[in-house]
């Protein structure tokens, strides 16, 4: 009897520490939801690898649910503003580099420094290349983490070169106009031209990075050095400004319709074999591929520097693009988001970054050292030009700036306004936009 | 006796609350914010913002571009719309179906009409000039969406065929309710169609026609999707009109006092567009 009332006492008390242990276990098993929203889900490649990278996460970490929220790129910032102006908006988000400033000046990201400083503060920054912690630092304080760096460079279709006898791509600008004049023709020999050399993006998405490295290959600017005037005033602003209007109106080698052309536009032409060169970076091979896989994309692409004006002095030719993540001020678990942020900037995901979509990492360490990194040509082109490129101007002002020009390019292009009205209109507007308090 | 007096006030007053939230809150909100007094703003309470409207040359040629589009657009509507509803005034055989095809442009959104329109007047790929080489109308693809002129042209055209079928609507049924008497007067007495509709439809339409034309220009002046589709206000600024302005200063330059500032001046102009219709519905009240 005796032995039947301990063995019951024991399993009565064992099973109120069950059941306690149960209670105190709760909260701790609780899960935290955060959201994310990066444009690039909302796009094919890029979302699959998000997607299997999230879920990684969330394998590692049983306690976080990851709520992907997909952003057509056209439309992040009217989302993200109207909803962290509302108080609520995604915990985690990438930007590129045109908002940042204006996201700063609001107050809708969170300084990272407790995070960074738990994370090893200096030695965990280290690993970045020091240029691309440039855009998300504001008065010394860090709101970001870059994921992604890259340099604009020259796409072009090697097939295309050979069919016209063109062995090499141009070098310099004159090299370039005289490839293009070869490379504009009719694919049936006799037929209206259906084949262009290049195209340029005037519609807004795309115009920021494209434009601005011709510019810089032309060895001028938007803006100076230290971004409080316009530099559309200079000799070299004003050949890169010609130079893109011959093309258009005067060679027509690029092709009609061209005010509407976007980044995705011009793709599609390379992919169809309309062009035979746009700017692009690493990311152009897998989109191209993608969009048409006849073409043989991986093959055919090839990549080559930005070509040059003969003479310039200046040192930077390119412009460098990144996307980096940032907490919304409204997230009400930061800490599970910087959990998040740090995972998908870490080596691992750096290396699946590339091997998807063909993305150079922020981080030196693994550009430098990643065999498929080292082995790719087109990623040994683009990590090299990083040295040579800059980021576009990190002001508020900048997205008015930008939209100005594009504008006046636009007006020009159409003939609603002369070349020199345009630029000396466009000049003028910069320097008003920058003046304003 | 007081508390009956005002009785009616109670039953009113959730509904009157309501209306006052939904439609006075945006608009004390704009005035607010365009003299920096919106909720999160960091300037001190100032004018600035319209007296930059003043000395800007965008803003004027957003609201000249306004003006051209919706005189443009409304009296398309306005000729398409009687023609359509006159039409189908007459005894058809299966006239329900024609009027359901005749509203199916109204059923579209206008975003989703701006992008297939500009894809129709794309100028490597689209349909017009693919229809202008194959009759020999065009020797060369048009940039319909690249000059000025066109551009400002083919998103009124565009516009004129997605939007009419409203106007439609309401002179249809103003048409459905003129006296069939006075037509068979007008018969009688030896008018023709052109004297019956001068002397008898119009004068009958007059009211419908002023609703028709008031809520139609208040709508054109705040359309974004169609002209934000089809060409994003371009080229350069040839076919941005004020809420394609606006919508830039808030949502792409976060300036929200600028861009409320332009929408009260854009409200203002609706309030003064809309005068003749409240004056319709007052003495209709009445």
């Amino acid at each position: 009897m005796v032995r039947i009332d301990v063995l019951w006492r024991t399993a009565a008390r064992r099973a109120v520490m069950a059941i306690c242990a149960a209670a105190l276990a709760l909260p701790a098993a609780a899960q935290t939801t955060i959201t994310y929203s990066d444009w690039q889900l909302a796009q094919e490649g890029w979302g699959k690898s998000l997607r299997a990278a999230i879920a990684e996460f969330e394998k590692e970490n049983p306690d976080i649910k990851v709520k992907a929220e997909p952003v057509p790129l056209g439309q992040r910032d009217v989302r993200f503003s109207t909803a962290i102006r509302a108080g609520e908006g995604p915990d985690v988000f990438a930007l590129d580099t045109n908002p940042i400033r204006q996201y700063v000046a609001e107050g809708w990201v969170r300084d990272l420094a407790p995070f960074i400083t738990a994370a090893g503060g200096r030695t965990f920054l280290a690993d970045f290349y020091p240029n691309s912690l440039v855009p998300v630092t504001v008065d010394g304080k860090v709101y970001g983490i870059p994921m992604n760096t890259v340099a604009m460079a020259l796409v072009y279709n090697k097939k295309l070169f050979d069919e016209v006898g063109i062995a090499a791509p141009p070098k310099t600008w004159d090299e370039f106009r005289e490839v293009s004049k070869k490379l504009t023709r009719s694919s049936t020999g006799s037929g209206p031209v259906d084949r262009w050399a290049f195209t340029v993006v005037l519609a807004p998405a795309g115009f920021d990075l494209r434009v601005s490295s011709i510019f810089r290959a032309f060895g001028a600017d938007f803006l100076t050095p230290d971004w409080k005037r316009s530099a559309l005033d200079t000799p070299e602003a004003k050949a890169a400004f010609n130079f893109i209007i011959d093309m258009i109106v005067v060679d027509k080698t690029i092709p009609p319709g061209v005010s509407q052309v976007d980044a995705n536009g011009a793709r599609r032409m390379l992919a169809n074999q309309q062009i035979a060169m746009k700017i692009g970076t690493t990311w152009s091979f897998p989109e191209v591929s993608a969009m048409n896989p006849q073409l043989d994309g991986l093959n055919v692409l090839k990549i080559a520097p930005m070509p040059q004006q003969p003479g310039s002095k200046n040192p930077i030719h390119t412009t460098l693009y990144q996307k980096s993540l940032f907490i919304n001020k409204n997230a009400k678990n930061p800490e599970a988001a910087w959990k998040l942020i740090k995972f998908l900037t870490d080596r691992p995901q750096m290396e699946r970054w590339f091997d998807d979509n063909a993305m150079l990492s922020s981080r030196r360490s693994v550009n430098e050292s990643y065999s498929k990194i080292k082995q790719s040509v087109p990623a040994s082109v683009v990590a090299n030009e990083i040295q040579y490129g800059a980021f576009l101007p990190l002001i508020p002002q900048w997205p008015q700036v930008l939209e100005v020009i594009r504008q006046n390019l636009q007006a020009a292009v159409a003939g609603s306004k002369t070349r020199e009205q345009a630029l000396a209109d466009a000049n003028k507007e910069v320097n008003v936009i920058l003046e304003r308090k | 006796m007081i508390g009956e007096r005002y009785t009616g006030w109670w039953f009113v007053g959730p509904a009157g609350l309501v209306m006052a939230l939904i439609l006075g809150f945006p608009a004390i909100a704009a005035v607010l914010g365009s003299v920096n007094l919106g909720w999160g703003s960091t300037k001190p309470f100032g004018i600035d913002s319209y007296l930059r409207l003043w000395g800007d040359a965008e803003f004027r040629q957003s609201l000249w571009n306004t003006a051209i589009f919706v005189v443009s657009v409304v009296s398309l509507h306005f000729l398409l719309g009687m023609s359509v509803a006159l039409l189908l005034d007459r005894p058809l055989r299966m006239r329900w179906l024609f009027r359901v095809i005749a509203i199916l442009p109204w059923t579209m959104p206008d975003v989703i009409g701006g992008i297939i329109f500009r894809f129709i007047f794309d100028t490597l790929y689209g349909g017009i000039n693919a229809l202008g080489l194959a009759i020999g109308w065009i020797d060369q693809p048009v940039d319909w969406l690249g000059r000025p002129g066109l551009a400002l042209l083919s998103v009124i055209l565009a516009e004129a065929w997605r939007g009419y079928p409203y106007v439609m609507l309401i002179l249809l049924a103003g048409l459905q309710a003129v006296p069939r008497e006075q037509y068979e007067a007008a018969k009688m007495d030896g008018a023709g169609a052109w004297q019956t509709f001068v002397y008898v439809t119009l004068p009958n339409l007059r009211t419908m026609i002023v609703i028709a034309l008031v809520l139609d220009t208040v709508w054109e002046c705040r359309l974004f999707g169609m002209i934000f589709g089809m060409t994003g206000g371009g080229p350069g600024q040839a076919t941005q009109n004020l809420t394609l302005l606006v919508y830039r200063h808030y949502f792409q330059f976060f300036d929200t006092a600028y861009a409320s500032s332009i929408a009260v001046v854009l409200a203002a102009i609706l309030l003064v567009a809309a005068m003749p219709y409240l004056r319709v519905a007052i003495r209709r009240a009445e």
